[in-house]
């Protein structure tokens, strides 16, 4: 399947299917948006779109991972799913499919694919943010299999996921020391507890393991290897997810384009807009790299720091053309603002923030050493 | 094979513009660049001749009068003679237009960047509110100063002239984008020079920040310093992607107007980085650094600054009613 063929196609479809497409203006609740996107997700499995740019081993119909990315832009440039949640299988699907063995991979895969099932993120930590490779959560061999003991914070929709990607120690200190597992969240001795959050979503949890029982086929990839995966997950963030994530923001300043209709407020779309297409120029590159069979290495910092600042712009742009909608407003669209605007805060810290991605530049790709 | 050969021969052109452009500068590089065969080379490959000279020239802190090669190409199926002995005449920073034309005499104010001997001058015009393109005979008529300022060493002319005779050459809708045609190539142009320069600032900056050691560690270590060489770096990527993208999108108009505004923002970003870094010895006239700084940010205000750019950014997007994609995966 050709990248424009399968375009027209999605497009054609999308056309098609009208209405039923469309989410219900909701109170941005991630009840009402998992609902939907599952819909979503259900009807374009089975009309095929679903399962291309997925290897066939797993239950994709093959091709390049590039039809991913243009299937999250025809999605979310039209806003029939949010960026967020859309992002979900983009992120742990790459490296389960990669390194879960493969009767766990078939097990599983085809339903993530359809809808039927959200996974989450067990990476972060109270004390290990910016400092993955300091986390504390452990697994120790245990019965043939593994027992999990520790605390996750930031994992988006563990409240309705029903697997989890958690990076546990089994070794030494530091990053060589960590496996990686894929846990039933209906585990006992897993609590997911929701975290309300300035941009009123409440999409992130912290989540507990306490004594958790992991079987061995479970573990992803080998003993103490979770640290190349982990590392491949974070550079799949920048992969179809990052792309869909800029139609998403150029969907919002579209909408802020029709808003807004004196000469005076040219500049700062202009400005906006000029940040986003940044991006997304930086953006095409990595996506024609990944579809080259490549993973996305440092370069894709600027990926990064780009979309960050363009995200951030495009939302402080709202606020500033829009006076009081944002603070004061009360209609759907005022809240769909205000939400989206406090959600762009975070657009610097999560996934690596600017500083951390900054200084994977000066390293990497300017070649100053950390230390003397 | 064919693939290898091109390759290989894109490679060899590249090397030998950045040769050229290294070794020679002014009157000396635009005869190196005539012998080479650069116009014929602009007219067969425009993106490879373009991308590697005005890079190279940027790196170099050089200019020749290729940039005229560039603006006069989409003017060649306009006017009747050869192009080899004109020159286009820019607007005055800040300005659209050079001047008004009435009753077949001008009044203009503009710049000519890449001098060469000129037998005529072609100048794009404010007219019954639109554009028209006029040609100049006598050049000698004009008055003209050659402007120092920030940047001697571009050795670009100010002309300015009342009542001169003119002859309109283009008028109406085609001189309306014949202009559009010469502001894209221009501006896609002078961002590979604004690039190669700021490129240029941001490799004096990180040697320096690798060489220079102070509290007995080199300030590259420092997360200050690296911070702002990157944020220098990030910004003359994303310039360069989208630089790139200015040939394929399906708005050329837009695209060339983004990329030039980019590079102007990088322009500003690593002028203000990369001197900080660089302290003290880059504020000296015998280090390097001021004449890319000088020739970074002069280039950045010609057809349009960073500063000016956004809002016709804006203006073009309000007029559309959309939010283009340009480029498609």
């Amino acid at each position: 399947m050709e990248v424009a063929e399968f375009r027209d196609g999605v497009r054609a479809w999308i056309d098609e299917r009208g209405e039923e497409l469309v989410p219900a203006s909701g109170d941005g609740s991630v009840d009402v948006q998992l609902t939907h996107q599952r819909h979503v997700q259900r009807l374009l499995f089975d009309a095929g779109w679903m399962r291309w740019g997925w290897s066939e081993r797993i239950g994709g119909f093959g091709g390049s991972p590039m039809l991913r990315a243009v299937l999250g832009e025809e999605l979310t440039s039209r806003a029939l799913v949010h960026t967020t949640s859309w992002s979900m299988h983009e992120v742990l699907g790459p490296a389960v499919a990669e390194f879960a063995r493969p009767d766990v991979v078939q097990e599983f895969f085809p339903a993530l694919l359809r809808g039927d099932e959200f996974w989450c993120q067990g990476f972060s930590e109270p004390d290990a943010g910016s400092d993955l490779g300091s986390l504390r959560t452990t697994a120790r061999p245990h019965r043939g299999g593994w027992v999990i003991n520790g605390e996750k914070l930031w994992t988006s929709w563990a409240h309705h996921a029903t697997r989890c990607v958690v990076l546990a120690r089994t070794g030494g200190p530091g990053s060589r020391g960590i496996s990686a597992f894929l846990v039933d969240m209906d585990a006992p001795g897993v609590t997911a507890s929701p975290l309300q959050t300035m941009a009123d979503v409440d999409e992130f949890c912290s989540t507990s393991f306490v004594d958790v029982e992991v079987p061995a086929d479970r573990l992803l990839g080998e003993v103490d290897g979770g640290w190349r995966i982990a590392q491949h997950i974070l550079s799949c963030e920048r992969g179809p997810i990052f792309w869909q994530r800029g139609a998403w923001l150029g969907h919002h300043l579209g909408l802020l384009l029709d808003a807004v209709d004196d000469a005076k407020s040219e500049a700062a779309l202009g400005e906006a807009f000029q940040l986003l297409w940044a991006f997304r120029a930086t953006s095409k590159a990595t996506q024609d790299r990944i579809a080259h069979g490549e993973l996305p290495g440092p370069e894709a910092s600027v990926d990064k720091i780009m979309i960050a600042a363009a995200d951030q712009a495009i939302f402080d742009a709202a606020r500033a053309l829009l006076p009081g909608t944002l603070e004061t407003g009360d209609t759907p669209r005022a809240r769909a603002w205000r939400r989206e605007w406090a959600y762009s805060r975070a657009a610097t810290i999560y996934g690596g923030t600017s500083e951390i991605q900054k200084d994977i530049v000066a390293s990497r790709l300017l070649g100053l050493a950390r230390s003397a | 094979m064919g693939d290898l050969i091109e390759a290989t021969e894109r490679h060899l052109v590249s090397v030998t513009l950045r040769r050229l452009a290294e070794e020679f500068d002014g009157e000396p590089l635009s005869i190196a660049l005539g012998d080479f065969g650069f116009g014929e080379l602009l007219a067969a490959e425009p993106r490879e001749a373009v991308s590697s000279l005005f890079d190279a020239m940027g790196r170099a802190g050089s200019m020749s009068g290729a940039l005229q090669d560039v603006l006069l190409s989409p003017l060649g199926e306009v006017v009747a003679e050869a192009t080899a002995g004109l020159s286009v005449v820019l607007p005055a920073i800040g300005a659209q237009h050079v001047g008004t034309c009435e009753r077949g005499t001008a009044n203009l104010r503009g710049l000519v960047i890449g001098a060469r001997p000129s037998t005529a001058l072609l100048a794009p015009v404010a007219r019954d509110g639109g554009t028209a393109w006029v040609r100049i005979a006598e050049p000698g008529l004009l008055s003209t100063r050659l402007v120092a300022g920030l940047d001697p060493a571009l050795a670009m002319t100010e002309i300015t002239a009342t009542g001169v005779p003119a002859t309109i050459v283009l008028s109406g809708s085609s001189a309306v984008s014949v202009w559009d045609a010469v502001t894209t190539a221009g501006r896609r142009a002078l961002a590979y020079q604004i690039l190669g320069a700021v490129g240029a600032m941001i490799d004096l900056a990180v040697t320096h920040a690798r060489d220079r050691v102070q509290f007995g560690r080199p300030i590259g270590t420092f997360q200050g310093v690296r911070n702002r060489l990157a944020d220098a770096y990030v910004a003359r990527q994303v310039a360069a992607a989208a630089l790139q993208l200015a040939w394929d999108a399906d708005d050329e108009y837009l695209a060339a107007m983004l990329a030039k505004s980019l590079a102007g923002r990088a322009a500003r970003i690593a002028a203000t980085h990369c001197q900080q870094v660089l302290a003290g010895i880059g504020f000296t006239a015998e280090h390097p650094f001021h004449r890319f700084l000088a020739r970074a940010l002069l280039l950045d205000t010609v057809l349009g600054s960073a500063a000016e750019l956004p809002a016709a950014i804006g203006a073009h997007l309000a007029s559309a009613g959309t939010i283009p994609r340009l480029v498609e995966l």
